[in-house]
């Protein structure tokens, strides 16, 4: 009996010895990074060679990954929970466009101005929107990963069938989908499909004739700055379509994947979608249109500029990280152009450089960035809010009452103006 | 010698301390899981308690309260939800009822009847939500389609119903669905009810020349009283926490005129990450089950 309890003490002391021994020496010489990389759109697999990449360079730094939520609501919904507790086991994050706001006004982001250099500084060679969407109260909350973008996609060939130029404002945009919808005598052909259902798209619906007409929804500081006769004039706009029968009625059910299938079915003359849709009209076996498939930039209202909403997703540091400077060595690798390009050739994830675009292996990888260029350049960010659930989802649902016409413009307009003035202050 | 008494105390309890003890676990383990819950959504909707973060909790008293009596969007819910509710457990009863009576019939194979019986309320509630929103939809929807063939016939080539989208249609579809799936639940109480009656009840019945329609009235109804308020109570204390099929068929759209008070709960704290006043307007919605349950029970004790 005594023997038997002596040797487990003494086993168990060993193996303690042995277990204290081994890891001490692991702390001596590696540091541990763990990296939440978002769900399988934000392409977890590319991600683990950036770090693969970064690894074989830095010996002492190992690089785990976690990921979760297939949405970016879903994210963040579990990462507020996360950073609400101060969590200190993830030390970069994946976030999406619309959350920097929210996470660094919560203090639940490292200021990376220390390691990267100052705003003005840091942000130089990217593409003009990541200065506005990244910078929170002046200092730099997190650095651009990849892009997207909604784009307006059309059906080259029918518009150089019936001699159509790629339309510059909306006004033409809706005769020339008109002209081509007529002359084809198809019912089932749309002349624009856009998102109206109550989803993140339609804010994107929403905000694109907004800013068409050159106008800002918010200030720097993330006030509300909404001009109501301008966001009026911008939904009754997709009413006149509705009403020319160039969008077609139930538009307040179209989500994203509709567009997508009804252009891949050819059924569709323009569409607004994002990024992702450009390969899934090029590669799917189903598609209808391989080949057919244009890009351009987003129509202006008259007198006003072209303007799209940019997405995309950022690293950011976390406030509660143990080895925030290795965590930002590791951010500015991921935010490099190198990475960039990278993600570009590999996954076609768009580019946060300008210059990318029209690198010689991009180009010839992916031949439609060129086009996609001159896109994205005229991107957007949406409004910056710590509520940005609340902003979006008082935006979308609006929008989806006034397309399914239970409310006016007007009417939806002063909700949305009474309801954000509350939130965005 | 204390040590000892307490010791044979506990090997010998009385009968009292020994009721205390076993019921212990069972206690322990309802105030873990309903009583704290409870208790910390009660403290919860005393405080601002945002997650979307930075401003920290603040104790902000009964403001939570007063927001809720002058919020447009929580009157709107409480109205859609007692509107489902009066509409969907009667409905469902009377839907419920009649497949009851039908599987009660002697039919020479019984399991074909209570399968059709049990599968939609064998289906998950947002799988039926789901379906439904297929089968409501404007363009691919069968309803439309069947709708499109019947008066094509008579030349009327309409514009298709957008049955989602129009707040009065959208409302309907709600309530077909829920009654849908929610009558089969009903009909298998109250065929277990129907089971109860005794044959004998009908045989005398029979001889004294009731007619079938008297004794429907005055044997089967007042027989079966009891289990039509079980039913009852369950369905409605499950239709005022209608949740699942408008969040799968409409989100609550178009604008927000399906919204129920579940749906409004799970926006507020899950979306909009507003705990304090989710909590709020959850205790609220459990105020209103509470008064609901609390008629039914009263109804009981005077049946009993």
């Amino acid at each position: 009996m005594i023997r038997r309890s002596t040797f487990t003490a003494l086993a168990s002391a060993v193996a303690l010895m042995a277990g204290l021994a081994s890891s001490s020496a692991a702390l001596a010489q590696q540091t541990t990074l763990r990296v939440f990389s978002g769900g399988a759109n934000q392409r977890p697999d590319l991600m683990r060679k950036l770090f693969d990449q970064y690894q074989a360079k830095n010996p002492n730094v190992k690089v785990e990954i976690e990921t979760g939520g297939a949405t970016s609501e879903l994210q963040r919904q579990y990462l507020s929970t996360v950073l609400n507790a101060k969590d200190p086991a993830i030390d970069i994050y994946l976030i999406d466009i619309v959350n920097p706001a929210q996470y660094y006004g919560a203090g639940w982001l490292e200021p990376l101005d220390a390691y990267v250099g100052k705003p003005a500084e840091a942000f130089k060679a990217y593409l003009p929107v990541y200065l506005s969407s990244n910078v929170i109260d002046g200092k730099v909350a997190a650095m651009p990963a990849f892009a997207d973008a909604m784009f307006m996609y059309y059906r080259k060939d029918l518009l150089d069938k019936h001699g159509v130029k790629e339309p510059k404002t909306w006004d033409e945009l809706s005769a020339a989908a008109s002209k081509i919808q007529r002359a084809e005598a198809n019912p089932n052909l749309q002349g624009l499909s856009i998102q109206g259902a109550p989803i993140e798209g339609a804010v994107c619906t929403f905000l694109l004739p907004y800013w068409g007409q050159g106008k800002d929804f918010n200030d720097a500081n993330g006030k509300l700055t909404l001009d109501k006769a301008a966001a009026t004039k911008g939904l009754s706009q997709w009413l006149a379509m509705v009403d020319a029968g160039v969008i077609k009625r139930n538009v307040a059910e179209v989500k994203t994947p509709d567009t997508v299938n009804e252009f891949k079915a050819g059924q569709v003359v323009f569409a607004i979608n994002w990024g992702f849709a450009w390969d899934r009209f090029k590669d799917d076996p189903d598609s209808k249109v391989q080949g057919k498939v244009g890009v351009m930039p987003l129509p202006a209202v008259a007198d006003g500029k072209s303007a799209t909403c940019v997405g995309g997703w950022q690293w950011a540091v976390s406030a509660f990280s143990k080895n925030k400077a290795a965590a930002a060595g590791l951010v500015k690798h991921l935010a490099s152009a190198e990475s960039s390009k990278f993600l570009a050739v590999e996954g076609s994830l768009l580019a946060t450089y300008p210059g990318v675009y029209t690198d010689v292996d991009v180009v010839k990888n992916v031949p439609w960035f060129k086009d996609a260029a001159n896109v994205v350049i005229a991107g957007r960010s949406r409004p910056m809010s710590k509520d940005y659930g609340q902003v979006s989802d008082i935006i979308r649902t609006t929008t989806s009452a006034v397309l399914a016409r239970t409310k006016t413009p007007a009417e939806g307009v002063a909700e949305i103006e009474s309801r954000l003035t509350r939130v965005m202050r | 010698m204390a040590g000892v008494s307490v010791f044979d105390r506990w090997r010998d309890p009385s009968e009292k301390a020994l009721g205390f003890m076993l019921l212990a676990p069972a206690f322990a383990l309802l105030a873990l899981i309903v009583a704290y819950p409870i208790g910390r959504l009660i403290w919860n909707s005393f405080f601002d308690l945002r997650l979307s973060g930075g401003g920290g909790i603040k104790f902000v008293g009964l403001e939570n309260y007063l927001l809720v009596f002058q919020d447009p969007d929580f009157w709107n819910a409480t109205k859609n939800t007692v509107l489902i509710t009066l509409i969907t457990v009667p409905g469902a009863l009377i839907i419920g009822l009649g497949l009851a009576l039908l599987a009660n019939l002697p039919f020479k194979r019984k399991w074909p009847v209570r399968l059709a019986l049990l599968l939609p309320w064998a289906l998950p509630l947002a799988f039926a939500g789901l379906i439904f929103a297929w089968f409501f939809h404007t363009e691919y929807g069968v309803v439309n389609d069947v709708v499109r063939r019947a008066t094509s016939g008579a030349g009327g080539q309409t514009e298709p119903t957008m049955w989602l989208l129009r707040p009065g249609w959208a409302f309907t579809a709600i309530c077909m669905t829920i009654v849908w799936k929610t009558s089969s639940f009903m009909a298998l109480i109250l065929l277990a009810g129907l089971q109860m009656i005794p044959k004998s009840l009908y045989e005398a019945a029979e001889v004294d020349g009731a007619s079938k329609w008297q004794q429907f009235w005055q044997i089967t109804i007042p027989m079966l009283t009891p289990s039509i308020i079980v039913a009852l109570i369950f369905r409605t204390i499950t239709a005022l926490q209608t949740f699942d099929i408008p969040y799968t068929m409409t989100k609550g759209g178009p604008g927000n005129s399906t919204e129920t008070l579940a749906m409004l709960i799970h926006k507020t704290t899950i979306d909009y990450l507003d705990v304090g006043y989710g909590s709020t307007l959850a205790v609220c919605m459990f105020v209103l089950s509470l008064f609901v349950t609390a008629f039914y029970l009263k109804r009981i004790g005077k049946n009993a």
